[in-house]
């Protein structure tokens, strides 16, 4: 399951469809329908299976060798690089060198080891802090946790809301919940800042878009659902350093925060992809496919990493585009009802006179 | 809804035909005077009828000796003794994969299909109709103050909700939700509660707030959403009560979800070790059951644990729907064997049972560190609220009859008496005073202006020390800043409307006025 290409990918190929085979059955349409079976009766022997034809397996294309991002040495492989991830701090005070002066450690972590390492540190470092959600298994270093079924998964985010309104810190992992628009959000407001009481403060976890087998259920990015909760911010780390540095910021924050994890940056050739597109490189045009490397000599891009998407930084990036004329908003989720959109009317809203180009919208960016 | 209704009053036996002459007799405050004009305009809401509010309270009578009464000999419910954890550890030990997760049970070659858990469930009273001692009750420890407390609670209540209501129906507020018929319900439970203890409510249990000290100032500042409704800051809708250091949690209008809530906060102080004794109870009514978060949250406390009441105030009704359509099990009190948690029903309308019911509950639920389940009979007799019209499906008849046949301020009134804590005279002067005091508080609160404008923005975000106000938000305020800047003085509405703003509307017109 290592990643085959680069993003974006335009030229994509697909497995081919397999032919429909109808049975004989379903082709004659000739069903038998009886009414007068005794009620008491065994039920009937059941229905001989339908023929089911094999599917002629169709021999894949042979695959031309790309780039393999897995093996690139351009990522954040030392530690300078990864400390000198943007917006990075710390919260005990000493910035990039440290408590000792001498530096900080590393270590090389994908997401979920991240957030691990950022949710033992929580748990270490304040004593009402739990843990939960469903199936929630971890063991170690957790002080506490809970494997709830998935029966409760709707009481999940009222417990936390509870949890955090009498001081307590609750860090929960779900799926979703009308809660978190409806009470979380407006928990604050309501009660004109008095709750969550001091100290107590509600972390939502939930992996969020897809990672290429996960179907209809496992791949869906219901973000752009939260754009419109105020009171609830919602962020989306994009790495793994990224993550650990947010699931410790949400946690310290007295609003409920959601933190949406990309499925696919649990795994490490993919986070590492990730990081390509959003660090471009120098030597990035190099590594594209030929239709899709840049112009000669190449534009001035510059990426902005849209981390938190509520509240929007909608003003923060108008000034950007102000300067560039040109955007391109890229997300995994669909078009409709997105962030994307969202952000493409505050941009045009505030920066009309400045754009050169329609404001370009790729969506359903997914190409792992 | 014909059969419901028709169900409804063959199945409850009418004592009375007819009313009394003294209930319709009886002089009911009507709320403030009208000569102060209405506020919000007058509204076209649902309820056209008028019903007995506040719950009508007969006149005064010295009851007679108790009369003795039959005992209830049908089937006990089952008991299983035991902690949790010893039921927990006793499923555990269960090697067999047939048996693991139950109690106990056994292999039989009978198949037994079975709809209750037990024959019936008692309902557990200390007071009868009458007010006289249901012989064999334990009247529980109360002193005399704590119960006079409890009866001018009871009895200021309705008073309030009456005020209140009437004032809705003026377009002075927009909305409210009465209590009527459930005080002793309310009141009983929050007088078994200690200081420290956290109370959910869900949206009628204002009578529990007033028994922990909520002020009426306070209650009035919310209704109006006025500069001292330091509660909500004039943002929610009246009702929707807050007070932290009286441990009463945010009122929401979404049903049931205190109820999670509630086993989130319980599962927190069983953690926290400076709050062991310390306990939750969480009210939700018959409607609330059927939420899926009713099951959620008793899921979760009974497995995880943590000291919460569950006290459900079964009134018969979720909004128009009477609980003939709404569970056909055995009431809510069915459902507590399901979880495992101790659970009891009492007569919601004696206060002095419920008292007695909540502070065993309280007990414990402490001791055990686990969720008890308390269900209360009573009855609504109000609307559900100001936008509701009962009489579309209920009888008046029925209402007036509940009045009259099983009164809580009769009841609880008739045990005071025979105590020799209460007389009539103590009585009409308690009745004035409440009176004239809510009348005061509610004129007053009426001519207070609202809150400053700008506060509709704040907390929207908690915002940290050295943080900015979330740039969405910064805009909006200096876009209505730059707004009334050209427009507040010259368009007559906003001009009207600025005035019932502390400092007019000036505070946010401090930018620039270029936002976005």
């Amino acid at each position: 399951m290592r990643p085959q290409q680069l993003i974006p990918s335009i030229g994509r190929r697909c497995r081919p469809r397999l032919p429909i085979v109808l049975s004989p059955q379903r082709r004659n349409n000739s069903y038998t329908v009886s009414v007068d079976e005794p009620s008491d009766a065994r039920p009937a022997d059941p229905p001989a299976p339908r023929a089911r034809s094999a599917p002629t397996p169709v021999p894949d294309e042979p695959t031309v060798e790309e780039p393999s991002l897995g093996k690139s040495d351009i990522l954040l492989g030392t530690e300078e690089q990864a400390l000198a991830t943007p917006g990075l701090t710390f919260a005990d005070g000493h910035g990039l060198r440290g408590p000792t002066g001498k530096g900080r450690q590393t270590r090389r972590m994908n997401l979920y080891q991240a957030i691990r390492d950022a949710l033992g540190t929580a748990l270490a470092t304040n004593p009402k802090a739990i843990v939960y959600g469903e199936d929630v298994a971890f063991g170690g270093v957790f002080r506490c946790t809970m494997g709830l079924t998935e029966e409760f998964e709707q009481g999940i985010a009222g417990f936390g809301i509870g949890y955090a309104s009498v001081g307590g810190c609750a860090i929960a992992e779900i799926q979703f919940g009308d809660y978190l628009v409806n009470e979380a959000a407006k928990l604050h407001y309501g009660s004109g800042g008095a709750y969550p009481l001091n100290g107590g403060s509600l972390t939502v976890r939930a992996p969020i878009m897809s990672v290429g087998h996960g179907g209809l259920y496992h791949s869906q990015s219901p973000e752009g659902f939260f754009l419109g909760a105020a009171g609830l911010k919602v962020v989306i780390p994009r790495s793994p350093i990224q993550a650990k540095g947010m699931i410790l910021a949400a946690i310290r924050d007295p609003n409920p925060v959601i933190v949406f994890e990309p499925k696919i940056l649990s795994r490490p050739d993919a986070v590492r992809a990730i990081q390509l597109l959003s660090n471009p490189p120098p030597s990035l045009a190099a590594l594209l496919p030929a239709k899709l490397r840049p112009p000669n000599p190449a534009p001035s891009i510059q990426l902005i990493d849209l981390r938190t998407i509520n509240p929007l930084p909608a003003a923060a990036v108008s000034e950007a585009v102000k300067k560039t004329g040109r955007v391109v908003i890229v997300h995994e989720a669909g078009k409709q009802g997105g962030v994307g959109n969202d952000l493409a009317g505050e941009i045009g809203r505030r920066a009309f006179e400045y754009l050169e180009a329609p404001i370009g919208l790729h969506a359903g960016a997914f190409d792992f | 809804m014909a059969t419901s209704r028709a169900f409804l009053t063959a199945t409850r036996p009418r004592r009375t035909a007819t009313l009394p002459a003294r209930i319709t007799a009886r002089s009911l405050i009507t709320g403030p005077p009208p000569s102060v004009p209405p506020i919000h305009g007058t509204h076209e809401t649902p309820t056209s009828t008028p019903l007995p509010s506040p719950n009508p309270l007969p006149a005064f009578h010295i009851p007679s000796a108790p009369v003795p009464h039959a005992r209830q000999e049908d089937g006990k419910p089952l008991y299983v003794s035991g902690s949790q954890a010893e039921r927990q550890a006793r499923a555990g030990r269960m090697s067999s994969p047939l048996r693991r997760g139950t109690h106990e049970s056994w292999w039989t070659p009978e198949m037994g299909f079975f709809n209750a858990v037990a024959k019936t469930i008692p309902t557990f009273r200390v007071l009868d109709e009458e007010g006289h001692l249901v012989r064999g009750a334990h009247i529980p420890e109360i002193s005399k103050e704590e119960a006079i407390r409890m009866y001018h609670i009871m009895t200021l209540v309705p008073i309030v909700d009456n005020v209140l209501y009437q004032s809705q129906r003026q377009g002075r507020i927009s909305f409210y939700m009465q209590c009527a018929g459930e005080e002793a319900a309310t009141v009983g439970s929050a007088a078994a509660m200690l200081p420290n203890d956290e109370m959910y409510g869900q949206y009628r249990e204002q009578a529990a707030l007033l028994y922990r000290g909520f002020p009426l100032k306070d209650m009035m500042a919310q209704c109006f959403g006025n500069v001292e409704d330091e509660g909500t800051k004039g943002r929610m809708m009246p009702v929707h009560y807050n007070a932290p250091d009286l441990g009463f949690h945010q009122i929401t209008s979404p049903l049931a979800t205190q109820m999670p809530q509630a086993a989130g906060a319980a599962y927190a102080i069983k953690l926290d070790e400076n709050r062991q004794g310390d306990c939750v109870i969480c009210y939700f009514g018959d409607g609330a059951a059927s939420e899926g978060d009713f099951h959620a949250a008793l899921g979760m406390n009974s497995v995880l644990g943590g000291p919460c009441i569950w006290f459900c105030r079964n009134n018969g009704f979720a909004i128009s729907t009477p609980i003939i359509d709404q569970y056909a099990g055995d009431g809510i009190a069915s459902r507590g064997p399901g979880y495992g948690l101790d659970t009891i029903r009492v007569d919601g309308n004696d206060a002095l049972g419920v008292l007695s019911a909540v502070r065993e509950a309280r007990r414990r639920a402490v001791e055990g560190k686990k969720g008890v389940l308390v269900e209360a009979m009573t009855y609504r007799v109000g609307h559900h609220s100001t936008s509701d019209d009962s009489s579309k499906y209920r009888p008046m008849e029925e209402v007036q009859e509940w009045t009259v046949v099983d009164n809580p301020l009769y009841r609880f009134r008739a045990f005071l008496v025979a105590r020799g804590w209460w007389s009539e005279a103590e009585e009409a002067a308690l009745l004035k005073k409440n009176k004239s005091e809510v009348l005061k508080t509610f004129s007053r609160a009426e001519k207070l202006p609202k809150p400053k404008l700008g506060e509709m923005f704040n907390d929207v975000w908690a915002v940290q020390k050295g943080e900015e106000m979330p740039s969405v938000i910064s805009e909006q305020r200096a876009e209505l800043g730059r707004l009334l800047k050209k427009y507040g003085d010259v368009w007559a509405p906003w001009r009207k409307e600025r005035k019932r703003f502390v400092e007019e509307g000036e505070d946010v017109m401090d930018c620039d006025g270029r936002g976005a």
